[in-house]
Formats: C-alpha cells, structure tokens, sequence
C-alpha cells in the first residue's frame, strides 16, 4: 500500500452557489517519493493539499495515509494526526511571531507533552542541521525570509512526519534563496527519504521534484515523471 | 490539561505581549475587588463604631417609669402622680412569667464625691446584682454590688472610670479605699470601665454605684423605686409581653390599664431592631455595589479576550495546523483569563487590605484598637474564589470562539 492512497475523492463548497472543487481525484504516493502539483489558481490544488494535510474534509471518497483511513476524525484526532504524521511548510512561513526560532521549533513537541528539556535539545539539534544556531534566540521578524523559512521547515520536520506538506514554499521568496530552500528540500528527501510534496504554480519550482502532478478543473491531468530534471528549460526563473 | 511551567509562560507570553492592554483590562477587575473588599471593609468597621455605642446593654431590655396620669380611675382624677415601688417587682415575678430579670433602678444626680481633696460630681445610682444583666460592666478592678451588700444595706460602691480617674490620680487598684459622698464613707468594692453610649439615667463612667437598700435607707426612698427594667426571656418578643406588663403594673397603683401616657417604656428591642436593619441595608448596597463593579470588570475582560481571540486568528490556526487539539487551545484561553483576572484581583485584595490596614491604624488609640475594619482572611480567600470563577466564566465564550477556529480559516486569513 502506498504511503497516501487516495480513492475518487470529492470535495463540494456550498457557500451559497454549490462548487465542486475536487471531481473524483485518485492518487498514490509512495514512501520517499517528492513530487510536486501544479495547477492554476483555482484549480483546486490548495483544496487538495487541505485534504491530504488534514485540515479540510472531503465528502466522498478514501484518503488512506500510512495505512490509516482519515476520514471523519474528530477535531482531537485530526490535531493529532497532524501533529505526528504530517509536517506543514507555509508561503508566508507562519512562525508565531512572539516566539523565538527555537521556542517555534519546539511548539510540535509542547503540543505532544515532550518535557522541556528534550524539547529544547531536539530543536536546537534541528536548528544546527538548517544551520541556524546562532539564530536560535532570535524573532522572526529579526530574520531574512530564507531563515525564517528554514525555521519553518524545521518546525516542520521535529515530530519526525510521515511527509512533508509545503504550501507554495518559495512564494514569498527572492528566487536565489528560492533555490536554496529547493535546494534543501530535495537534500532531505533525498538524504533522509523524507516524503515531500510540494503545491506550486510555479513551474521552475515543480521542475526540482522528481514527479509532477498537474491539476486542472478539480481532476487529475497528467503525471510527469522528472528525474532528470528537465520539464523546463530553466531559461526563466522567476 | 498540563499544569506546568510550560503552559503557565505561553499564558504569561500572551497577556505580556499586550502589556498595555491586559493592565488595563485588568484595572476593571482590580478595582471591583478593591470597592467589594473596602466598601465591606468599611462597613463593618463602621457598624463597631455603632454598636461600641450600645456595649454592654441588654437588646432586649424595656425600661418603665411612672408619669402623670391622663386618664379618671376608679375614684382618681386624672393627672395624678404615681410611683413605682418594690412590690411591683414581686407582682411581676408572679404575674409575668416570661420575664427574665426585673430590677429596679433609682439615682440622684450632682453628688459630690471625695476622696481626701480630689473631688467629682458623679452621679449616684443604687441598683440590685441583677442589673449587671442589662448594662454588663466592664470591671477592671475587684467586683460588682452582690447580694451580701444588698442585704446587709452594706455601704460599698462601684465606681465608673472617670470617678476612678478623677479621685485616684495615681491608678492602681483602689478597692478597699474609702470614698465620702453626702457625708457618707462608701468603701470602694470595684471600678467598671463600661463606656458605651447606652446608659440608663446617666453614663456609666460618672456614676457611683451602691447597694438599692443602702440607697433606699440612706436617701429615705422608702418603699419607692424610680425605674424598673425588665429582660425577657430567650425568644419572646418583648413587644409582645409589654401590654401585660403594663396591666399588672396599672392594677397595683389603681392606674387605667388603657392609659399609655402614664407608664413611660422604653423597648429597646424595637430601637435596635431598626440599627439591625439599617445595617442589613448597607451591607445589601456594598454587595450591590461591589459586585456590580466586579462584574463589570470580569465583563470587560471577557470583550478583550474576545477581540485577542479574533487578533490572535492565525496564531491560533497555526496552532491547530502544527498539532493543537481544540481542548487545548480552550484551555489556553481560559487560563489567560482566569490568570488576568486572579493577578488583577489579588492586587485589589492586596490594596484594599492595605487601605484598610492604614485606617486601622488611624483608628488606634493608645495601642487599643476601635473597631476592626480590616476584611476576614475567609472573605479574602471567598473572594479570591469568586475571581476563579469569574475569570473562568469571562473567558468561556472567547475560548469557545477559539475553539471554532478552523486551521484552514486561519490561512485563507492572510
């Protein structure tokens, strides 16, 4: 079975005039696997993101992630899933801003009642890995958005997920700390097998991942195979 | 939910970073707590200062003495004047069981009272051991009259607090000493320091008490008292007793049963009655009022947790996205209320108990303190409850609204 399975998923809106976001999406991802989908603003992607990070149901359909049905959770459950099994890299990085890197760094771990202590030394640990110890005491809004992105995946990466969810990861950056951040991601998938998966519009972006997923009117286009990295021409990046 | 140093510093991290803003959302909770606990305060203090009037007399005491009559009876004309005299006591024993003491009082005002060449004026009063039970003296120095000087017409005396003062200057115990009044040696048997406002014919601090019989034979009374007083038993309404009292009274002296104006009462019961509810009603507007104020308070913080609630949107999604369960992010909320108002209130108590600290120590007088105005350590603490759970009810409905926040509402907030 793969790592998430999804089966005909169907997803509604019904705020006034009904929207049918998602027309039966199937999917599988496997372990290891960093794939990237693409689509055009309201094509449907962030709907399915949604779904695939726990945060949105669906209404008709299976979503298996690591053998488990997610579907209809309650909200404990659901917080909980997304806490040990899913890591959440945000365009606008979401660190709370009142927080030091390490205290957000830490906050997955609060949230599963690790003592402080261990807490602190992992995400120092994972800090150090990004390279940003000596960042570690700072505020976000004392930071350059390649570093406050680099907390984020940190953050993202200390509960140890089952994969990766980033949410157009590269949008609120310059394109050379852009490709960093790429960069980096591909490094952790492809040093530590970490599962990614990346939503972007971006097609210099999606070109990074080995497998590109195209979305369009709420299905399933094609599916790219990119290993070699040369869906794009790279002529215009940004 | 954990209670640790953890949860307590995300709640201290959130209410500080809104330093401004929680300090004054916290001034209306500290000073409902401050008005609750120094308006109590006061009032108790206040109503010491009353009662220290009345200390030492009996709430239910009723004092008789005879007037002109204003009615024809039996063959009397009307305007006639009448006395009491010892036999009523006796009648009234029998006749009115529900009685509890009944002793007569009589005195004579402007003696002039010496000892060596100190002199005072002082009022002289002869009354029986039983009158201790309507005005209580406060003996300092040896005994009350008993009923060995009562019965041998014993020429002893208790004398008040500023007789005491006046003839023996120099303090000390002056039982056994000898005081002259009227050319009689009356040796002194007690010294009553009672200062309380209340006092039947004269204060207490001025008089000179003696036996009734030696006041009896050595002022040719006779027969004749001037006043009886008169307790009733535990639990009967002296009000309800009074029209027999008088009937019996009225038969003995050939006095009309009807005729009010001839038979002077006084019913304290009634006067303190009205002091009891007054009180009541003072106290009823400091809880009024304090509450209000308190309420008025826990309302404004739960509105700022609301509009930090709604401010704090994204970071409470964020929350939720990276693994908060809805029962924590509750509990979050809550506790920064709960947490606001408790620190807020806990300063109000902390002042007010100052305040009222300050005033106690206005109020001392040579190291003896008039009444206490300072709250109970049980109100401090109720009151520090009551702030528990009004904190927790002020951050009820914010927290609830916490708890809706759906992790994908908070991004499509940006």
């Amino acid at each position: 079975m793969a790592l998430i399975e999804l089966r005909d998923i169907n997803k509604t809106y019904n705020n006034g005039q009904p929207l049918h976001v998602l027309k039966g999406i199937n999917l599988d991802i496997e372990r290891g696997e960093f794939v990237s989908i693409m689509g055009a603003s309201g094509s449907g992607k962030s709907t399915l993101l949604n779904i695939l990070g726990i945060l949105d149901n669906y209404d008709t359909g299976t979503y298996h992630l690591a053998g488990k049905l997610i579907k209809d959770l309650t909200e404990s459950k659901a917080a909980d899933y997304r806490n040990r099994m899913i890591g959440f890299i945000f365009q606008s990085f979401n660190l709370i801003g009142f927080k030091t890197a390490v205290e957000n760094v830490e906050l997955p771990l609060f949230y599963q009642g690790v003592p402080r202590r261990e807490r602190h030394a992992k995400a120092m640990e994972y800090l150090e890995k990004l390279g940003l110890t000596q960042w570690a005491t700072h505020f976000p809004n004392e930071m350059s958005g390649g570093q406050r992105q680099r907390v984020a995946i940190a953050r993202a990466l200390i509960t140890k997920p089952e994969i990766i969810l980033a949410d157009e990861p590269t949008g609120a950056l310059d394109s050379k700390t852009s490709v960093e951040v790429m960069q980096l991601l591909k490094q952790l998938n492809k040093e530590e097998g970490i599962t990614i998966i990346v939503v972007t519009h971006e097609s210099g972006v999606a070109n990074e991942t080995d497998k590109i997923i195209h979305i369009k009117d709420g299905i399933i286009g094609n599916i790219e195979e990119n290993t070699t990295h040369s869906a794009w021409d790279g002529s215009v990046m940004k | 939910m954990r209670i640790d140093r953890d949860t307590f510093r995300e709640i201290l991290d959130s209410l500080l970073r809104n330093r401004s803003r929680s300090l004054l959302t916290g001034f209306g909770v500290f000073w409902g707590v401050f008005m609750l606990m120094l308006l109590s305060g006061g009032g108790n203090g206040f109503r010491e200062i009353l009662e220290k009037n009345f200390e030492g007399f009996a709430h239910n005491t009723c004092i008789v003495f005879p007037t002109e009559t204003t009615k024809p009876y039996k063959g009397f004309q009307k305007g006639r004047y009448w006395s009491l005299n010892l036999t009523d006591i006796d009648r009234l024993r029998n006749l009115v069981p529900e009685l509890e003491t009944i002793s007569p009082l009589m005195s004579l005002w402007g003696k002039s009272v010496t000892n060596g060449d100190k002199l005072i004026t002082a009022t002289v009063k002869g009354v029986r051991p039983d009158y201790s039970n309507i005005e209580t003296p406060k003996l300092v120095y040896g005994r009350y009259i008993n009923q060995m000087d009562l019965q041998d017409t014993k020429k002893v005396c208790v004398i008040g607090k500023k007789v005491y003062k006046t003839l023996f200057p120099e303090g000390g115990d002056p039982c056994g000493n000898m005081v002259v009044m009227d050319g009689v040696y009356y040796q002194v048997v007690g010294v009553d320091y009672n200062e309380g406002n209340m006092n039947v014919n004269g204060r207490a601090d001025e008089a000179v008490t003696i036996p009734q019989t030696t006041m009896s034979r050595t002022y040719n009374f006779g027969n004749e008292i001037q006043l009886l007083c008169f307790t009733a038993k535990e639990g009967i309404q002296m009000a309800d007793i009074l029209p027999k009292v008088r009937g019996v009274i009225a038969r003995g002296h050939y006095v009309h049963p009807d005729d009010e104006q001839a038979m002077f009462m006084i019913n304290t019961q009634v006067l303190f009655g009205i002091i009891d509810n007054l009180f009541k009603g003072i106290n009823f507007l400091v809880w009024l009022i304090g509450l209000g104020t308190l309420l008025a308070g826990a309302i404004g913080v739960s509105n700022i947790m609301m509009v930090s609630v709604k401010e704090r949107t994204t970071e409470i999604g964020i929350r939720r996205a990276i693994g908060a369960t809805p029962n924590q992010i509750l509990w979050q909320i809550i506790a920064e209320s709960i947490v606001l108002t408790l620190v807020a209130g806990m300063m109000g108590i902390v002042a007010s108990v100052l305040v009222l600290g300050a005033v106690e120590l206005g109020m001392t007088e040579d190291g003896i303190l008039k009444a206490t105005f300072q709250v109970s350590f049980g109100v401090a603490l109720l009151a520090a409850l009551l702030l528990s759970v009004l904190g927790s009810l002020a951050g009820l409905a914010p927290s609830l609204r916490a708890m809706a926040i759906k992790p994908v509402d908070a991004m499509r907030d940006e």
